[in-house]
């Protein structure tokens, strides 16, 4: 039925060197470009104006102006082909947010239903920032727990080192195109912690079962079989991840695309990483071990 | 017991958590509870910031939880909630609030409640204004040190004077408030009743750097229980009682994530979120049926299964206020869609992959469902860690995704267990091997089949 033989392992330098270009990118981009946050670390106001309908950006610049917001940046946005607007401010007062978009909302004679008002105070960002932190530092460590228990810690390493690959790369892509980073993207990624780690706890599930009492081949070549048979579920299941998730990045609201545009590309890394990252490190880390150095010495010479 | 009976047992089990759960969530718009960012509304998080010099115990967000829940009750809005978030935050959501900059400043109004002695105030214009008797006196900060601060004080009540018919405000201090008070209402006093005071000194009580009254101490007040009385209306009084009240609070709470949602947007986002899981869902029903035919239908009706048990699970949380859905939750439900998808196939390609080996129907189908789930009961495990690690430490509306996402996990567990694996088993019985190519799965291996499959190559030991 569908069965591959794709050399995986024997292409591994490949993988890597593939990894390696895009995470150097990636830590260039963060480096020299930087993430773009948003207001929930930097504080200030951010006010979302759904349905505009025929005011134009200057009417709705002059009506910040004349509420007495003087440095209000207006942007035009579309969502589902509504017209509408996203004002960013400096106001980290909500009871003058909200005062100034009421003048606002009767300037423009726009119904105030249709605004949304976000006000971030100072100092509150880097509470979210430390507290988002802390908790990928806690599930990172929770996760090498459980897989240094459950399999073994050679596993949990390589399984870690993918998930930072990931990450990276993932962080890398929103400095690249400017992306803004929210805390809905932060969570995001941390789902995609768990998720990638899925991909690879499946690979590495199937090599430890195919590994009881291997003597007929190397380890490197068994971890390739291993992928392989678990391939289409791989290849199956990041396809079927991605349909809701890609939907929700094309019909969902602002507050959705952050999560379904983290996740789509988070997903695809992932699946990624688990049979170009993780699954080749961890088979060459165990060939080093004496009983599979000796049996990659064996097939060596056969082959 | 057999493994059939047990089998059909699970099964029952499923549909009676299956029917529970429509019973539930039907009709899911009134049965699962909005949260604020789609019901419209005000959700603010206010962040305690102790007095300088001071830290913040549990004691003093106890005592702040219970008046921000005072403060929003006098708003009169229904349906609201108050959480803890993390050491130092509540959260307070009003749905389909009106006028935000209102609600804004009651609830913002927390400070300091501060006794002063008017004498003492360094700025003469303020002075003269109490003396004047003015309402709501604004005094600048450095012009006056209180003697005492408002956590000294017990309770506060209204009553009305049975003998004069007067209105009153008592207010009740804790012991060492009452020895501080007894010792700066003696100074006070007329000197008639023993004071330092010609007429009696003025006493201001100031809230938030506003003077909210400035009662004139007629006497000593020894015992701790002060009665406030004057020209009040039963309104004032009611004031009065609450400054003194909410006042006690030694902690000042400052907004820092403050969102106003209309409630025409939300609606919108929740049509959008609930569009995109159901498009997404038969995107991915109809792909699992052109993979995996016979298999990929009773994977699409597991996917039901999960969803009506994860409806009906957030329709029960939400009966006890524990649940409220919200935009980030409704990402959660959809990355879950794809990891109850994930489950499924990871059953049917272990399942076709023992019957290729060269196992019978019946075995393939008790074996391949066996070790496939311990797969996924490994993976959800540590997506489930992620999803705690967030749930528990992160703050703010990313909470809901996490929690969207452990519950979703749970369903995806339960889903296999009570449905998936016993169906399948039960299939492989009779039904399965009758039409193995609409199952989606490759013909019973014979004997001689074997020895084909093993020239192929891939079967292991």
């Amino acid at each position: 039925m569908h069965k591959f033989n794709i050399d995986f392992m024997g292409n591994r330098r490949i993988m890597f060197a593939v990894s390696a270009v895009l995470i150097v990118i990636s830590i260039a981009a963060l480096g020299i470009r930087g993430l773009k946050f948003g207001v929930e670390f930097t504080g200030g106001t951010v006010i979302n104006v759904v349905n505009a309908k025929t005011v134009s950006i200057e009417d709705m610049r002059k009506a910040f102006t004349d509420a007495g917001i003087t440095n209000a940046q207006v942007q035009e946005s579309t969502i589902n082909g509504v017209r509408g607007f996203i004002v960013r401010t400096e106001v980290t007062d909500p009871k003058v947010a909200n005062a100034d978009t009421a003048k606002v909302a009767v300037a423009t004679k726009l119904p105030s239903g249709e605004f949304q008002v976000t006000t971030i105070g100072p100092g509150w960002g880097k509470n979210v920032t430390n507290k988002a932190l802390l908790a990928l530092m806690v599930s990172i460590l929770a996760i090498l727990l459980y897989v240094s228990l459950r399999f073994e810690y050679k596993m949990s390493v390589t399984a870690v080192v993918a998930l930072v690959h990931d990450i990276l790369i993932t962080l890398g892509i929103y400095a690249l195109v400017g992306w803004e980073i929210s805390p809905n993207v932060i969570a995001a990624l941390l789902a995609i912690l768990g998720y990638s780690l899925y991909d690879t706890i499946v690979v590495f599930h199937r090599i430890k079962e195919n590994s009881q009492g291997l003597v007929k081949q190397s380890f490197m070549s068994m971890a390739n079989t291993s992928i392989n048979e678990v391939l289409v579920r791989s290849l199956n299941t990041t396809f079927l991840s991605l349909i809701p998730v890609v939907v929700l990045l094309f019909f969902g609201g602002s507050t959705l695309k952050d999560y379904a545009l983290a996740l789509t590309i988070g997903l695809a890394v992932g699946a990624y990483s688990s049979i170009g990252v993780a699954a080749p490190l961890f088979a060459m880390w165990k060939e080093r071990e004496p009983k599979y150095a000796a049996l990659a010495k064996k097939f060596a010479k056969a082959s | 017991m057999d493994p059939k009976q047990r089998n059909y047992l699970l099964l029952a089990l499923c549909a009676i958590l299956v029917i529970g759960s429509w019973v539930l969530f039907v009709p899911p718009n009134k049965k699962i509870t909005q949260g604020l960012d789609i019901q419209g509304g005000l959700s603010v998080i206010l962040t305690a910031k102790p007095a300088q010099g001071k830290t913040l115990t549990t004691a003093d967000m106890d005592r702040a939880e219970l008046i921000v829940r005072n403060r929003v009750d006098k708003l009169g809005a229904s349906e609201t909630s108050i959480q803890r978030q993390g050491s130092d935050s509540i959260l307070v959501q009003i749905p389909g609030i009106k006028n935000a900059e209102e609600a804004l400043k009651v609830i913002g109004s927390t400070g300091q409640l501060e006794f002063v002695e008017v004498a003492s105030i360094t700025d003469s214009a303020t002075v003269a204004a109490l003396r004047a008797g003015d309402d709501n006196v604004k005094i600048k900060a450095g012009t006056y040190k209180p003697f005492m601060t408002g956590e000294v004080v017990k309770s506060a009540s209204v009553s009305q004077n049975s003998s004069t018919g007067q209105i009153e405000v008592n207010l009740s201090m804790s012991t060492e408030g009452s020895k501080i008070w007894a010792e700066a209402t003696t100074r006070m006093a007329p000197i008639s009743k023993g004071g330092t005071s010609p007429t009696g000194e003025q006493v201001a009580i100031v809230l938030d750097g506003v003077v909210k009254s400035a009662p004139t101490v007629n006497e000593p007040i020894t015992g701790g229980q002060t009665s406030i009385s004057g020209k009040f209306t039963a309104e004032d009084a009611k004031n009065l009682k609450t400054v003194l009240e909410t006042g006690a609070l030694p902690v000042t709470l400052e907004p820092v994530d403050t969102r106003v949602v209309g409630p025409t947007l939300g609606q919108d986002s929740l049509r959008q979120g609930v569009l995109a899981a159901l498009i997404g869902l038969l995107l991915v029903a109809i792909y699992l049926i052109a993979f995996y035919r016979g298999l990929g239908v009773i994977s699409v009706v597991s996917l039901l299964v999960f969803s009506s048990m994860f409806l009906g699970l957030l329709a029960g949380l939400s009966m006890f206020g524990l649940f409220a859905l919200s935009l980030p939750g409704i990402a959660g439900i959809v990355l879950t869609i794809g990891l109850a998808a994930d489950s499924s196939i990871l059953i049917n390609e272990r399942v076709r992959e023992e019957i290729g080996l060269g196992k019978t129907y019946r075995s393939a189908a008790a074996s391949g469902t066996r070790h496939a789930i311990g797969t996924s009961v490994d993976a959800d495990l540590v997506t489930f860690v992620s999803a705690l690690a967030l749930f528990a430490l992160a703050i703010g509306p990313v909470r809901g995704f996490a929690l969207t996402l452990m519950l979703g996990i749970v369903c995806d567990l339960l889903m296999m267990v009570l449905f998936k694996r016993p169906v399948i088993m039960l299939l492989a019985d009779n039904i399965i091997p009758k039409a193995p190519a609409f199952w989606g799965v490759p013909k019973e291996v014979t004997r001689t089949g074997i020895a084909a499959a093993k020239k192929g190559g891939g079967v292991r030991a």
